[in-house]
């Protein structure tokens, strides 16, 4: 060992003397997005699962030294809002711009217009209509429509009443979820969806929602939410009912509300996405693309389906609870 | 283009490589970049080694400083532990407020301490602190903190980081440290499951603050390889960031380097007893190499300066050596177009001074030796032009035909017939085609027909004869040295002589020397007068023939060098014997004719 470290050394200070100056390649991401300004407007400045994308964000951009500014209105369906908040961007010209587009048609415009700026725009979690994004990363939402019907069709049977609360008409991951939903329901003719309500994100409209709904159809087999908050809101309703309820309820994203109510079987599946992952590469992605490397089209980060039987799996538990403070 | 080329061709003809100011310089030069080259290697060699041997040290201090800390934490945690075990052991009513209240103290005397709780070993619930509802399906015996506590009685466990499932209103990771112990319960002994759960904010204070360099960290692993802190743990767990965690649970103890990152790691581990949890530190080759990276644009600087230094002093020397040898070129070149007159201005080093001085030196010998030249062949020049004029010597021309008319008018024909033919034979030799040297036949016969002539002017006041051995007859001489002599032999020494007067004239060959020897009973000369007629000082006044005694001797020797020439012996009354010595050279028929 000895020998071997001298040789080393001493070829290595060889090199070096060779070589002076040259800087190792690994860290050229961080040594050039120093001081870097990137935008990252949401479709809603709270909730849990917001609150993850954030935190990945912030761990992303204090290890890169970027300057991130958190932009989101505060109701989720304020699409007027987002594009106000984008335009604000476009004027204050920062070095990329991470969107989560309330709707998929209506940010389509004011998408183009940031590119024309030369501001690169990055998806993240909702597409939206335009060709100038340069990528985008979440979750399939189609497939975790999917998912989520497998799983509440397995509960249910194959001849089932099944209502959704959904989030926001238009918002692409909304329709895709409901899209890989019902398309997958479609395969059994005895699976019916009576509902589709929408909540706008709003867990008091969604618990109100889901109440009517289990009033209006009380033969009701089986309740899907589409996401966190509509997911907390269904919770709620369930829980008012109390052990009485025969509903089965699959939920998106992992609230700890929703964990309680899994652990105590009122809720029995969730989809789960990785937020935390989302909001850390979307910020990294953002970064490359600013300093004008080429980034791949779409970063899957993947859903998973959790129940009560592999929640506290070592692997599950890092996803559902990443943080460890 | 063509005018590129013709640069580039003459580029090297301007900078020669054997030019002593580029030798110099270069050889200076390399000699010192290599040594200095060397000599900073090995110092660098010397520093850095040096330098990371003590960052190995460090490295191995923090680790070492950071595990027992964490032991000493850890073997806090486990007193905690048994003050539990021993109260929940020494009561008897587990149920009462007191118990509940003093378990409660103990746990609240620390901020890390979660939660404990009994539990019997079919799981249920007996006691737990803070007295929070227990959630539902917590399958809390298959959960590994129970399983192996059950499994291994007697020793406290330590788990490794989970979630805590069992109490309502929050999820929380933790560390249980969980044992199979007794407890009284209605004065009957059991035994149960006793679970102390700690967060990790200790164990990341103790952590976070340590920092290995600008990007190096530290992390903490069970021996199952699970994470217990770590600075991403966050982006770990979210599968963003990766941690080759299989060398480390290979080591319990040293350090090696890791390459799995693309980049040069030095991992340090150190293993923290009784959890068998490992202290990892990693820190990057890179930042080690700072030190050598300063280190190394130091060298460089201070080798570049050297350099420069060495190239200035070099040229400078190789200046001052090459410069005075450039000027001595100069000069010879000079010389070499025919300036003699340029001397080398003496300056430089003591041996090219020295060399200066010889070679003026040897610059004025050359300008006298041609000045020499020049005036030798000037001589030659004028005493040509003196027998040229004496081949026709007007006054002895006019004295013969003045003699020949006595004797026409006193009718003595035959003599004068014997006069006309030695006048036109003695004319004939005299010009003898403009040859400088003939044959020593002529030359006798020559000076034969002038003593035909002056003994029949003179009235046969002397007698001559001339002898020669054919030796001597077949070599060549100068032409007109004998007649010269005659002449001054009959005016000096037999015209004032009352006798008859001998003219005697003989050649022969005395080994390479021809010798001729011209002797008369004349009057003799005094050693004076002698002296001045070989230096040339005293010139014969009055009618000779206008080529003096000195004229010949000075020929003589300009042609065939100073060891040939006239001597004189004279006596006063006796006579005069001249002898002439010549290089015996004998007669090349070819050049003749």
């Amino acid at each position: 060992m000895g020998i071997r470290h001298t040789v080393m050394r001493t070829g290595a200070a060889v090199l070096l003397f060779l070589s002076a100056g040259c800087s190792s390649g690994g860290n050229e991401l961080r040594a050039n997005s120093s001081g870097m300004v990137i935008d990252m407007i949401v479709k809603m400045d709270h909730g849990d699962y917001w609150n993850t994308i954030r935190m990945g964000a912030e761990v992303a951009a204090k290890e890169y030294n970027v300057n991130l500014k958190f932009k989101a209105p505060t109701n989720e369906n304020d699409t007027d809002g987002q594009i106000r908040l984008m335009e604000q961007s476009i004027q204050e010209k920062p070095d990329a711009i991470i969107l989560s587009a309330s709707d998929y048609m209506a940010l389509a415009q004011v998408t183009d217009r940031a590119s024309y700026a030369g501001i690169p725009v990055i998806s993240m979690d909702a597409e939206v209509a335009s060709t100038k994004v340069k990528s985008y990363i979440g979750a399939n939402n189609y497939e975790a429509g999917q998912q989520a019907a497998e799983r509440l069709i397995q509960l249910t049977g194959t001849s089932a009443k099944i209502g959704i609360i959904n989030f926001v008409k238009g918002a692409r991951n909304a329709d895709q979820r409901e899209e890989g939903f019902s398309d997958y329901a479609a395969r059994f003719p005895g699976v019916k969806i009576v509902e589709t309500a929408y909540c706008a994100s709003d867990e008091k409209l969604a618990q109100k929602q889901t109440a009517e709904m289990l009033r209006h159809y009380p033969d009701l087999d089986g309740i899907v939410a589409m996401n966190a908050e509509a997911s907390i809101g269904v919770g709620r309703a369930i829980e008012e009912v109390g052990s009485s309820s025969r509903v089965k309820v699959i939920t998106f994203d992992n609230p700890p509300e929703m964990l309680e109510l899994l652990q105590e079987k009122k809720v029995q599946a969730m989809v789960v996405q990785n937020a935390f992952s989302n909001g850390y590469l979307a910020v990294v992605t953002a970064l490359r693309s600013a300093q004008g490397s080429s980034v791949e089209e779409r970063y899957d980060t993947g859903t998973k389906v959790i129940d009560l039987e592999n929640m506290l799996w070592p692997e599950n538990q890092k996803l559902l609870f990443p943080f460890v403070k | 283009m063509n005018k590129r080329f013709r640069w580039l061709i003459s580029l090297p003809g301007r900078l020669h490589i054997k030019q002593i100011q580029v030798i110099v310089t270069l050889t200076v030069t390399a000699v010192t970049v290599f040594s200095v080259l060397i000599a900073s290697l090995m110092l660098y060699n010397k520093f850095s080694s040096s330098a990371e041997e003590n960052t190995y040290l460090n490295m191995g201090q923090i680790i070492e400083q950071v595990s027992s800390n964490l032991e000493f934490y850890i073997g806090g945690t486990q007193n905690i532990f048994d003050i539990l075990e021993k109260k929940i052991d020494s009561t008897s009513d587990l149920e009462g407020t007191q118990t509940r209240s003093q378990l409660t103290t103990i746990l609240e005397t620390r901020d890390d301490l979660v939660s404990a709780a009994l539990f019997k070993p079919d799981g249920k619930l007996v006691l737990n602190v803070p007295s929070v509802p227990l959630r539902p399906n917590t399958k809390l015996t298959e959960q590994s903190w129970f399983m192996s506590a059950r499994k291994n009685p007697g020793d406290v466990q330590f788990s490794p980081p989970h979630i805590q499932n069992l109490f309502k209103w929050q999820y929380r990771w933790v560390v249980s440290l969980s044992k199979q112990i007794s407890y009284t319960d209605h004065g009957l002994n059991k035994t149960g499951v006793l679970v102390l759960d700690v967060n990790f904010r200790t164990i990341d204070e103790l952590s976070h603050r340590i920092s290995l360099g600008k990007k190096g960290y530290i992390y903490i692993i069970d021996p199952q390889g699970n994470i217990v802190y770590h600075p991403q743990q966050q982006l770990i767990y979210a599968g963003l960031k990766y941690e080759n965690l299989e060398p480390v649970l290979n080591y319990s103890y040293g350090s090696y380097e890791d390459d799995s990152t693309g980049e040069k790691r030095i991992i340090t581990i150190k293993t923290v007893n009784p959890t068998g949890w490992r202290v990892v530190g990693v820190s990057y080759a890179d930042e080690i190499m700072t030190t050598k990276k300063d280190l190394n644009t130091f060298i460089f600087r201070f080798l570049i300066i050297a350099i420069a230094l060495v190239l200035l002093v070099s040229i400078l020397v190789s200046y001052k050596i090459a410069q005075p040898i450039r000027k001595l070129e100069r000069s010879v070149k000079r010389i070499e177009n025919g300036d003699f007159r340029a001397l080398v201005p003496v300056s430089g080093p003591y041996e090219v001074e020295q060399l200066f001085k010889r070679f003026n030196l040897m610059l004025r010998r050359v300008r006298e030796l041609m000045d020499q030249i020049i005036h030798e062949q000037e001589a030659k020049r004028k005493s040509e032009l003196d027998v040229l004029q004496a081949q026709i010597n007007p006054h002895f021309l006019y004295n013969t035909l003045n003699a020949m008319t006595r004797l026409a008018e006193m009718g003595r024909s035959d003599e004068v017939v014997t006069t006309i033919t030695s006048l036109s034979k003695f004319f004939r030799i005299s010009l003898s085609k403009g040859n400088n040297i003939i044959p020593l036949r002529d030359e006798l016969e020559h000076v034969r027909h002038y003593l035909v002539i002056q003994k029949i002017r003179f009235k046969n006041k002397f007698e001559f004869e001339i002898e020669a051995t054919d030796e001597a007859l077949s070599c060549t001489c100068l032409k007109l040295i004998l007649q010269p002599l005659a002449e001054n032999a009959v005016y000096h020494g037999i015209e004032y002589l009352a006798e008859t007067g001998h003219i005697r004239i003989t050649a022969e060959v005395c080994g390479d020397q021809l010798v001729i020897r011209l002797s008369d009973n004349g009057i003799g000369m005094t050693e004076e007068v002698l002296e001045g007629i070989l230096s040339g000082r005293k010139r014969s006044k009055g009618s000779g023939s206008g080529v003096g005694v000195h004229n010949v001797h000075e020929r003589i020797r300009l042609y065939y060098g100073a060891d040939y020439g006239l001597h004189y012996e004279s006596e006063l009354e006796e006579g005069t014997t001249i002898t002439i010595t010549l290089p015996a050279v004998k007669m090349d028929g070819a050049s003749e004719e």
